[in-house]
């Protein structure tokens, strides 16, 4: 599970020079799969590693690439430049994600997988206010008629390429199975009112880029896992089903065992134990993660679905709670159906 | 009865452009801006909020909402500064240090300025120096500070140790929101007031201000 990977990091003292060693990475993504007993080599859940990419690729540094956003359409000049420059960018940390797959294919029995934001996710952290556009094109505003709508489609076009081109870099790594994580793709970013009433954006914005990539994996035989941890619709959820994961890792705002009646038995679902509200022990005491972890299992199981105990996503160092976040991990995963 | 004014109808379902256009037309009719605002918009934006609240609106039409409001709020704000109208409150507004995430305290500064607020939007990263300049400075009586990430959080418990160590937490309401905030966690860290929804935030802030 991510969160192993992200513990075991925190507990190194040189993390950052670890993020930029492919095979220390490597070793600690195995590290943590030993520790937490499982054959699937998760790496961090890093998704500003392509954000990076693209503001180096544009002349930016790294330094800048988290407040980085583009605020105009770009001329078709400087686009053509940027897309071509997606093709053959291979960042520090892009390198060292790719290497420690490779140390993990080559150096233990585990299953390697790789990690990448998704295209719509990507798109979304490149403007300052994505979802304004966004409303409007599912409104049927063209990017003829609209500077915001075509900045989004631009957007949205380079993160696809990019994120084409750091699956070839892990599949080519020796990733078995990559991670895409669509956290934007959820009712804060694409309004369900809009959907129902007959918008077509989700299936523009979202779905569109994802299936292509996904057939990318599939023609690689590598398997998708597609993580998204955000607010979802029944209805997304369904549609996300389109994209035929192996495993779907889905946020604790989900009840994993409705879900299992949206999602087909060759999708496995994976999660969703709230680890973002792991720090707080009034709220979240150790008794409440077991008592959760238990309902999990046991309506798992009865639904009759292939299932995965996890945790809905790695953001969790929080100064001070590492103690209480590190035992509820443990006491989750304790926990014997 | 329903409001069908076309303003009130304008922010209701997010059209800038009618928004601004009936703006115009009212205040050139002679109508008092201050009276388009308390009448029309504010109540629109509560509805907007009520309607978030229920789930007939999502995070979008509430932008949409705030975007239509806000280009209505061109034509008047100058206006009511000459008046020397009086705001419901000051509100500093910003993502603490660390955290870039914006959307949820753009929906809060939305809604606070749909309320009638004025604002002073600092932005995301914000160091506990601007909240404090804020209120120094600028004359906030309210700061609110959000978080997406629980790895951020502390810095808001930091920031209200600051406003002590300041000697100006008696100055000045804190309220506090984002995704893994809860009230536990306001209470805690000795916030004045804590919402999970931006509609919440603006009754929490009148409340604070009343208070």
């Amino acid at each position: 599970m991510p969160v192993g990977t992200d513990l075991v990091l925190h507990h190194k003292t040189d993390r950052a020079a670890i993020l930029r060693d492919g095979a220390r990475l490597g070793q600690v993504v195995a590290e943590a799969a030993r520790r937490y007993q499982t054959p699937l080599a998760f790496p961090l859940m890093d998704l500003t590693v392509e954000k990076e990419a693209l503001v180096t690729t544009l002349g930016g540094s790294s330094d800048e690439a988290a407040t980085y956003h583009f605020h105009e359409p770009l001329g078709s000049d400087e686009y053509q430049r940027l897309l071509d420059g997606i093709r053959d960018v291979r960042t520090v940390r892009m390198a060292a994600n790719s290497d420690a797959l490779t140390f993990v294919a080559r150096n233990t029995d585990l299953v390697p997988v790789g990690m990448s934001i998704g295209p719509f996710s990507l798109m979304t952290k490149l403007i300052s206010d994505p979802i304004t556009p966004i409303y409007m094109a599912g409104s049927g505003v063209t990017s003829d008629e609209d500077d915001e709508v075509k900045l989004v489609e631009q957007c949205l076009a380079l993160a696809e390429a990019l994120i084409a081109r750091s699956l070839a870099l892990q599949i080519s790594a020796g990733a078995k199975a990559i991670f895409v994580c669509e956290p934007a793709a959820n009712v804060a970013f694409i309004s369900p009112k809009q959907i129902n009433a007959g918008g077509d954006v989700f299936e523009r914005y979202v779905m569109a880029p994802n299936l292509r990539l996904a057939a990318i994996l599939r023609s690689a035989d590598v398997d998708l896992v597609f993580h998204d941890c955000g607010e979802l619709t029944d209805q997304m959820v369904r549609e996300f089903t389109r994209l035929d994961p192996a495993i779907m890792s889905l946020g604790s705002s989900r009840c994993l065992w409705e879900d299992a009646n949206l999602v087909p038995n060759s999708t496995v679902l994976y999660g969703n134990l709230p680890t973002k509200k792991f720090y707080s022990d009034s709220e979240t005491p150790v008794e409440v993660v077991c008592n959760m972890t238990r309902e999990l299992l046991a309506k798992m199981k009865a639904a009759e679905h292939p299932y995965i105990l996890g945790s809905e996503c790695d953001i969790l160092a929080v100064p001070g709670s590492m103690d209480a976040i590190l035992a509820k991990t443990e006491a989750f995963l304790s926990v014997k159906a | 009865m329903s409001n069908t004014h076309p303003l009130y109808q304008a922010v209701l379902t997010g059209d800038v452009r009618t928004a601004k256009a009936v703006t115009q037309e009212a205040l050139a009719a002679g109508v008092p801006p201050q009276q388009l605002l308390d009448e029309q918009m504010v109540p629109a934006m509560d509805e907007v909020g009520r309607r978030f609240e229920t789930h007939e609106y999502f995070v979008p039409e509430l932008l949409l909402a705030a975007r239509a409001m806000k280009g209505a709020l061109e034509f008047i704000r100058p206006l009511l500064a000459d008046s020397g109208a009086k705001s419901a409150g000051k509100v500093a507004i910003g993502t603490v240090k660390g955290d870039l995430h914006d959307i949820g305290k753009n929906l809060v500064l939305a809604m606070l300025e749909g309320g009638g607020f004025e604002i002073v939007d600092l932005g995301v990263d914000v160091p506990v120096e601007k909240f404090i300049a804020a209120v120094k400075e600028q004359g906030a009586n309210i700061v609110a500070m959000s978080a997406l990430l629980t790895t951020t959080m502390p810095s808001m418990k930091a920031a209200i140790a600051a406003f002590s160590e300041a000697g100006i937490r008696d100055k000045v309401k804190i309220m506090v929101g984002g995704a893994p905030v809860t009230q536990d966690f306001a209470d805690e860290i000795g916030a004045d007031g804590f919402s999970d929804n931006a509609s919440g935030a603006v009754r929490l802030a009148r409340t604070l201000v009343a208070n």
